[in-house]
């Protein structure tokens, strides 16, 4: 202590508008804050590093380098050649989009209805529920392979086939042919509809049943109650799961898993008719055409930005309460 | 236990919701079961119909379940059932076993090396389903709880990598990963984890934790608490819920994950076992189909054990996930 005021007191007499200085940047109020202000940083430390390591980085990278050829500067000849020359363009965006136009609203009204029925007060509703959604949980290429397996051809002892078979319906090619690759994917999806159940449960759940209870006094039916209140109460919730439903559809790729190689192109199906933006940026990538690769890359980064925006440009209808 | 005497009274209140109390769905499925009073007789009469109604009304309930549980779960059975059928009855075009052989499961581990792939998923599912739900948790902390200049800012970036699809980042990872000679590692598939555990899971702590009621944390900090002690003593007990979630999340996501590992595992050694089901038997295709049905049910066993132990907490959690998100 006495070595620290000898220190203070020598900083008073040789340069006093300097300790002033320091002392008023340190006050002991500054000094709280600024602790206050190192511990926060301190803790989201490992998400500032990890999202600059991880996620800006990177992304940087794969759009200086979509604008490189063999590492030299090539301007927009990747682009060019996308929009251009590669034929598998159109087709391979076209597809991307149908699914994610499809599936996402397909999901999301079948999730609505399952959860319609989940919702039932009964006697072991619970057990129900975890069937809806047990097929959610099995990971993505166990359902895939079982998939795959019950839509093969009536020769190769596809259960679906066998069973239309015996009914006397004929035969169904599933992903066998172009024409049908598309539904049968659709098809599969029926099966992880309970994903989106939750979503509807928990809507259900929060909404104040002071309302319905106003309705039914006002006399609305059923029908009544679903339109003006359920629905509406739950459009957060169905934003929330449209962006992310449509982000995900966006960078589908279950047919690698379904379709394999078997068609010449690695998850391309017959006919490139469920070839996907994400297959086929791997497809690339697996030819060593990094550069390529990465343009495609950040013209499905694109993609997703515009239609995120589209979804919160048009979010009016999304209702969040009086309160906000 | 004090812990969870806690979580059951002071957890996020406005979330009790999720007690299975009032459910106002019920109104959007039509029941007219009302009976108003009149005459003792016509209100008995009508009592009886009232109730046979209500009968039928359950009994048709249970009826449509049951079909949607069954459509919804035979492809799993039969996936089960197929596994275990012998090969011949297979190639005779049967469709369930008339007897049964594990000769599907003896071979997956006898030929294609399993335990060794098993071992390599347990060690990297088990980082990240303990890593993640801690790392996310003690940045959310950050954000949920803590007052510092450029907070907003942050968090906002952190969002911000949600919109940046995989595969944009996928490649140049690839590449930088290599360059650090972690390829036919697994820490490509951990070391991540421990950076923040996902924007996501971060957001959805955030949001949890601001439901906690602050009191607690303010009497600790009296107390003389550092901010490290609050998150874990105080908040960590308090978010078993979503904690839970995160885990299992961060578990159905290594355990299913065959895209990451395309990239980074060369060395059959070092497979895991959801990359091996895509290679043997999507790509290179296994002939004997018991033995594929096999790997598929490998697959989805743990999964389907963790939830079904763990269902109740879990559904609750991803309502509060959902509800909040």
């Amino acid at each position: 202590m006495k070595a620290r005021k000898e220190a203070d007191e020598a900083v008073i007499l040789t340069d006093v508008p300097a300790r002033r200085r320091e002392n008023k940047f340190f006050t002991p109020r500054r000094r709280r804050m600024l602790t206050g202000w190192l511990t926060g940083v301190l803790f989201a430390l490992p998400v500032i590093l990890g999202v600059l390591i991880f996620t800006y980085y990177p992304a940087i990278q794969a759009f200086v380098s979509s604008f490189t050829k063999d590492g030299e500067f090539a301007g927009i000849y990747h682009y060019e050649t996308i929009f251009v020359y590669d034929p598998d363009t159109w087709p391979v965006f076209g597809n991307t989009l149908l699914y994610a136009l499809v599936s996402v609203p397909f999901s999301l009204v079948l999730g609505y209805f399952l959860a319609l029925a989940a919702n039932f007060k009964v006697k072991g509703i619970a057990l129900y529920r975890i069937l809806f959604y047990l097929p959610v949980v099995i990971p993505g290429v166990a359902s895939g392979l079982l998939f795959a397996h019950m839509m093969a051809s009536l020769n190769s002892n596809g259960v679906f086939n066998m069973i239309l078979h015996s009914m006397g319906l004929g035969e169904l090619p599933f992903f066998e042919e172009a024409s049908t690759s598309m539904l049968s994917l659709l098809f599969m999806s029926v099966w992880t509809t309970g994903g989106s159940m939750i979503i509807w449960l928990s809507a259900f759940k929060n909404i104040p049943s002071t309302l319905y209870e106003a309705a039914k006094l006002d006399g609305a039916n059923a029908w009544d109650c679903l339109v003006h209140i359920t629905i509406p109460m739950s459009t957060p919730l169905i934003f929330y799961n449209l962006v992310t439903g449509v982000i995900g559809a966006l960078q589908c790729t279950t047919p690698l898993v379904i379709v394999g190689d078997r068609f010449g192109t690695a998850g391309g199906g017959a006919g490139n008719a469920i070839y996907f933006i994400s297959v086929k940026i791997l497809n690339e990538f697996g030819y060593t055409f990094y550069e390529y690769a990465s343009a495609l890359a950040i013209v499905l980064f694109a993609v997703v930005g515009i239609f995120t925006l589209i979804l919160f440009k048009t979010s009016k209808w999304v209702f969040y309460g009086e309160e906000k | 236990m004090k812990n969870t005497y806690l979580t059951e009274n002071t957890a996020p209140t406005e979330n009790s919701v999720l007690t299975e109390s009032a459910a106002p769905a019920e109104h959007a499925v039509p029941t007219e079961n009302a009976a108003p009073g009149g005459h003792a007789a016509l209100s008995n009469e009508r009592n009886r119909s009232a109730r046979r109604q209500q009968l039928t009304v359950r009994i048709f309930q249970y009826i449509l379940l049951t079909v949607l549980a069954v459509f919804l779960c035979l492809p799993f059975l039969f996936m089960v059932f197929q596994s275990v059928m012998p090969e011949p009855q297979f190639q005779a075009g049967q469709i369930l076993p008339t007897s049964f052989t594990g000769l599907g499961y003896v071979k997956l581990f006898s030929e294609h090396n399993y335990l060794t792939y098993f071992l390599n998923t347990l060690v990297i599912v088990g980082f990240n389903v303990i890593a993640m739900p801690l790392a996310s948790s003690f940045c959310a902390y950050s954000f949920a709880r803590l007052k510092w200049r450029g907070k907003e800012l942050v968090f906002a970036c952190v969002l911000s990598t949600l919109m940046i699809p995989g595969v944009v980042t996928q490649i140049p990872l690839f590449l930088m990963f290599s360059s650090w000679g972690w390829t036919n590692t697994p820490w490509p598939l951990t070391i991540p984890t421990l950076f923040g555990g996902g924007a996501i899971n971060i957001f959805l702590f955030r949001q949890f934790m601001r439901g906690i009621p602050m009191e607690l944390e303010e009497a600790a900090k009296i107390d003389g608490a550092n901010a490290f002690r609050r998150w874990f003593s105080i908040t960590l007990p308090l978010c078993v819920p979503i904690l839970l979630f995160v885990a299992v999340g961060a578990f159905g996501s290594s355990w299913g994950d065959y895209f990451q590992p395309m990239f980074y595992f060369t060395d059959p050694k070092k497979f895991t076992l959801a990359y091996t089901v895509y290679k043997i038997v999507v790509l290179d295709g296994v002939k004997v189909n018991s033995v594929a049905m096999a790997a598929g049910v490998f697959m989805s066993v743990l999964p389907a054990l963790v939830f079904f132990l763990l269902q109740r907490k879990l559904i609750d959690g991803i309502m509060v996930g959902a509800v909040k998100g």
